[in-house]
């Protein structure tokens, strides 16, 4: 009996999860009138794909799923281009008293600072090199996001390695950057990919540098895109949940694939489990 | 001397004062430096200047600005119900999932999915739901026979910032779940075995053996969430803007209010020189909690 | 992964971030208002577009957040944006940075005066920076079938509309009166009638705030007298809430702007299609007048397609473009537009439109009306909910506004 109740709960959890999810999905299939329907409607309507046509048609959503997935890519690319070396280095290199520890907290304050702080100088800093509302110039300032982060997690990757492999490497004559890339790098992959989620899904999500950053079509993103629906007079919302989404649907499929290591990328590295 | 160590001994006689290591960490500090350090300066240079030159009227104004003591209330209510209403949920769903035998997986991916979603979809699901007219909260409230014309969840003054946190406790639930849940997992079985053996009930062994194994668990979660608690904006941006007026306008709000729509760039880095100091704050009780592991 | 080689794919990437900037000689750029307004200048900008073989971007985005770029590119000199959809309370500060570039030639004789006035810098000189696209000014929306049955005198003075709206409210199962009173600019444009019908201003002759004279608390009191006969929780309605309880049916009057009309007559939208009339602005102790809200079109001083640019807001703005314009439904600018025989027969409210906006009063001319704008919106809000008395809001709206412009000396 006991063990039936809180196989119930669990489940009115999960559905207390699922279901605000699962009215979005409806409300993007159902027609208008349907939408606004009174009582409302969870089964048994009609599904129409109108409004999935209308934003990819319409409101040019494919360019800036397209620009979603530059950023995304582009800035997790160089973060781990960065800071695997990075990791490597302040984790088996000799550090004079306690600069290694030093640094690395100094590079975790910065996954720390609120983007509102920086936003202004960003812009200014970026229109004077004539990189705002440009891809690359929101690929540099998710770099900034995601940079702090891959440094600390692949430190954590890289310590949990035995040193003998790397050792032994050394010995036969291989440089460092050969072991780094030879014998670390195959070693650390499955922490490494689900770093490199992590990321994905941080760019994707970002929102207050997409918003400020951009200025057109040409920069603007997916959760931009999504504020854009929701104006003054009318709330649209077939466009809106539509895009929604379309826009969570990346992100579910990644999180699906870095389930292993959430543990440790939301808790910084600190929890192992 | 091990390999490591001589190889270690060849690379300080190599460069003396400069760590071996630096070229390898150089090109990350750069960038970040580039992205952090540069714009520090820029925004403590803009927040003691205005039209005339130098000066500190942007900070001594924060003395006496009633919407920024408002903002910073209200950024501290919101952190403060939702931190405790996620934790609390968050560990109850985690001894819940913890004790289950079969299932624990499929039950756990369900319980996530919430956390995955950019903000910015999730707050445009719960603005379709609140929707006083035509959304499912208050159609499936009248379907119970309540009268929902006073409910105007997200437009209301009283009902507002209850609306915007409840979306934070969907949103954020999972993260304490699953942290606390691992934190559950990684307790031994032995003290939990020896407390049972003793003949303690489930509270005696809950309070005292589970909650002060899982201590540290806690605090680490807790103090990760109210650094993020304490930026909060996208959620808020999409449902409400800050309002109805500035009910809901937290710190961020009210910053971005003053930068983007008055102009007002030194006032507005002045507030965000202030709030960065106080999220610096929870950021070395966090760093000094990790220190201990 | 991206473990053994990543430096190709790493290149692709940056190319394509790199390829999407504009690089086109012959495009323009437009920022506009997503909503009804912005959707006419967006369909008029692609045909000009095809017949200037000029790609033409449209930046629609909603209405604080069209003002943040627009004030952030002009402030910043971008360039991001090659024409500009504004609205007149936007200009004073728009202008007064040096954003917008001056018109090569004057607008003609057939704009209304009151329209144009809000296109001048300084103001009431002879300078133009912008030209009127949307005309709108407030009108008074009521139930006139509601008021023949219920034998209610027309609304117009202020204390007939009080009266009308208790008697419909306690006699039919609707609410006599609609407002939106949310902080900011709704609050403050459903105010500003009643503001000057009672006599009162935001600022005095010398340009002083003047929000906590006598008028202006009266004025604040009968709002909140007038909230009793409408929804609760008005305190936070924007004009969607306003246009869904007419459409509805369930609200008997509003101030409401030109823009709803056609929703209201028509059929799939409006449950009381043809019931509503439209009419000036009621009076009280002052004749009424209703709030200018004109939507206009100008060239940032940084673009670098401003001849394109020009061309293109001259064309949306002539009498043909804007007859088009109008048949969309938007309001227009020009006198003949507005009596053209076909558009009266169509829009039965054209007369009195036209009518309402000569007589029309712009918000107040200063750079740093957004700011006040929302300050005093904030407090009318305040009151309207409740939270505070009527005589401390005003007190405290004045503070603010005397602040607001001690701090931009």
């Amino acid at each position: 009996m006991k063990t039936l109740l809180k196989y119930a709960a669990a489940l009115l959890a999960v559905a207390m999860a699922l279901a605000p999810i699962y009215w979005l999905v409806t409300i993007s299939l159902k027609r208008e009138i349907d939408q606004f329907a009174s009582p409302p409607l969870w089964l048994g309507f009609t599904p129409t794909f109108r409004h999935y046509a209308g934003i990819f048609v319409h409101d040019a959503f494919g360019r800036y799923f397209l620009n979603s997935v530059i950023v995304s890519t582009g800035s997790t690319m160089i973060a781990i281009g960065l800071g695997l070396p990075a990791a490597y280095g302040l984790v088996r290199f000799r550090w004079p008293r306690d600069w290694a520890r030093g640094i690395s907290f100094w590079i975790l304050s910065n996954r720390m600072l609120p983007p509102i702080v920086t936003i202004v100088p960003l812009f200014l800093m970026l229109r004077q090199v004539r990189l705002l509302n440009s891809l690359i110039g929101l690929i540099l300032a998710d770099t900034g996001l995601n940079l702090p982060f891959v440094i600390w997690m692949m430190r954590g990757f890289i310590e949990d390695l035995p040193r003998e492999i790397e050792e032994a490497a050394l010995l036969d004559g291989e440089s460092r950057m050969g072991v780094l890339l030879r014998i670390v790098l195959p070693l650390v992959r499955p922490g490494l990919a689900a770093t490199a989620v992590f990321c994905l899904i941080v760019a994707w999500n970002e929102f207050l540098f997409a918003l400020i950053l951009s200025q057109t079509q040409t920069a603007m993103t997916v959760p931009v895109g999504i504020a854009g629906h929701v104006t003054q007079y009318e709330i649209q919302w077939g466009a809106m949940s539509a895009a929604g989404v379309v826009a969570m649907l990346p992100v579910l499929i990644f999180a699906a694939a870095a389930q292993r290591y959430f543990v440790r990328g939301l808790s910084l590295g600190a929890i192992k489990g | 001397m091990s390999a490591w160590q001589m190889t270690a001994v060849r690379e300080m006689r190599k460069t003396r004062r400069i760590p071996p290591g630096l070229i390898w960490v150089a090109p990350a500090l750069l960038v970040l430096a580039t992205l952090s350090i540069y714009p520090l300066l820029y925004l403590i240079k803009v927040s003691l200047t205005d039209i005339h030159g130098f000066t500190i009227a942007h900070y001594a104004r924060l003395f006496h600005d009633r919407s920024f003591g408002v903002a910073v209330g209200q950024t501290l209510l919101y952190a403060s119900v939702a931190l405790t209403l996620e934790f609390l949920l968050g560990l109850a769903l985690a001894l819940l999932v913890d004790s289950l035998a079969r299932g624990r997986a499929l039950i756990r991916v369900g319980i996530l999915a919430p956390m995955l979603l950019p903000p910015v979809v999730a707050a445009v699901i719960w603005r379709l739901i609140y929707n006083p007219e035509f959304g499912v909260l208050n159609g499936m409230l009248r379907q119970l026979g309540f009268n929902t014309a006073n409910l105007t969840w997200t437009s209301g003054r009283l009902t507002a910032m209850l609306s915007v946190i409840l979306v934070d406790v969907w949103e954020w639930t999972p993260f304490f779940f699953l942290l606390l849940g691992a934190g559950l997992q990684a307790i031994p079985a032995e003290p939990i075995e020896a407390a049972r053996v003793d003949g303690a009930g489930y509270w005696r062994t809950l309070m005292d053996v589970i909650m002060p194994l899982l201590k540290p668990t806690i605090l680490l979660a807790l103090l990760l969430r109210s650094m993020d608690l304490l930026r909060i904006f996208d959620q808020i941006f999409i449902l409400t803007q800050g309002g109805p007026g500035s009910a809901t306008e937290t710190i961020s709000l009210y910053i971005y209010r003053t930068a983007f729509r008055f102009s007002n760039f030194g006032y507005a880095a002045a507030m965000s020189f202030i709030a960065l100091m106080i999220t610096m704050l929870a950021a070395r009780g966090l760093m000094r909690v990790m220190k201990l592991r | 992964m991206a473990g053994r080689r990543p430096a190709p794919l790493l290149l692709s990437i940056l190319l394509l971030a790199g390829c999407s900037r504009d690089a086109a000689d012959k495009s323009l750029t437009i920022a506009v208002n997503a909503g009804v307004e912005g959707s006419t200048l967006k369909a008029a900008a692609h045909e000009w577009g095809e017949l200037r073989s000029t790609r033409v971007d449209v930046v629609e985005l909603p209405y604080a957040n069209l003002f943040e770029k627009e004030s952030l590119d002009l402030q910043s000199r971008t360039g991001a944006y090659d024409v500009i959809m504004l609205d007149d309370p936007w200009f004073p500060k728009l202008v007064a940075e040096g954003g917008l570039t001056q018109l090569p030639r004057e607008p003609d004789g057939d704009f209304l005066a009151s329209c144009l006035a809000v296109c001048r810098h300084p103001f009431g000189s002879k300078t133009f920076y912008a030209l009127p696209y949307v005309g709108n000014s407030q009108l008074f929306f009521y139930r006139k079938d509601l008021f023949e049955k219920y034998k209610l005198g027309a609304p117009d003075r202020w204390e007939n509309v009080l009266r009308a709206a208790r008697t419909i409210g306690e006699r039919e199962k609707i609410y006599g009166y609609v407002m939106r009173a949310a902080p900011g600019n709704p609050a403050v444009a459903d105010f500003m009638p009643l503001l000057w019908a009672f006599g009162g201003d935001i600022f005095d002759a010398r340009g002083q705030p003047n929000v906590a004279s006598t008028e202006a608390i009266e004025a604040l009191r009968f709002m909140i007298e007038l909230g009793k006969s409408a929804p609760p929780g008005y305190a936070g309605f924007n004009a969607d809430e306003v246009s869904a309880h007419l459409l509805q049916g369930t609200a008997a009057m509003s101030i409401n702007w030109p823009a709803w009309i056609a929703a209201m007559d028509d059929p799939s939208k409006s449950k009381v299609p043809d019931k509503i009339e439209f009419a000036p602005m009621p009076s009280a102790r002052a004749p009424g007048v209703a709030e200018l809200g004109a939507w206009l079109l100008a060239v940032p001083v940084a673009s670098s397609h401003r001849d394109a640019a020009f061309d293109f807001i001259y064309w949306a703005t002539d009498a043909r473009q804007m007859m088009q314009a109008a048949e969309r439904g938007n309001p227009p600018t020009r006198r003949s537009v507005f009596q053209s025989p076909d558009l009266v027969k169509k829009f039965r409210a054209f007369p009195a439109q036209l009518a309402a906006l000569e007589a029309a009063r712009p918000r107040p001319r200063t750079p740093q009306w957004n700011e006040i704008e929302n300050a005093f919106g904030v407090s009318l809000s305040q009151a309207n909910s409740g939270a505070i008395s009527p005589e401390v809001a005003m007190q405290q709206a004045n503070r603010e506004i005397a602040d607001i412009l001690d701090r931009n000396k």
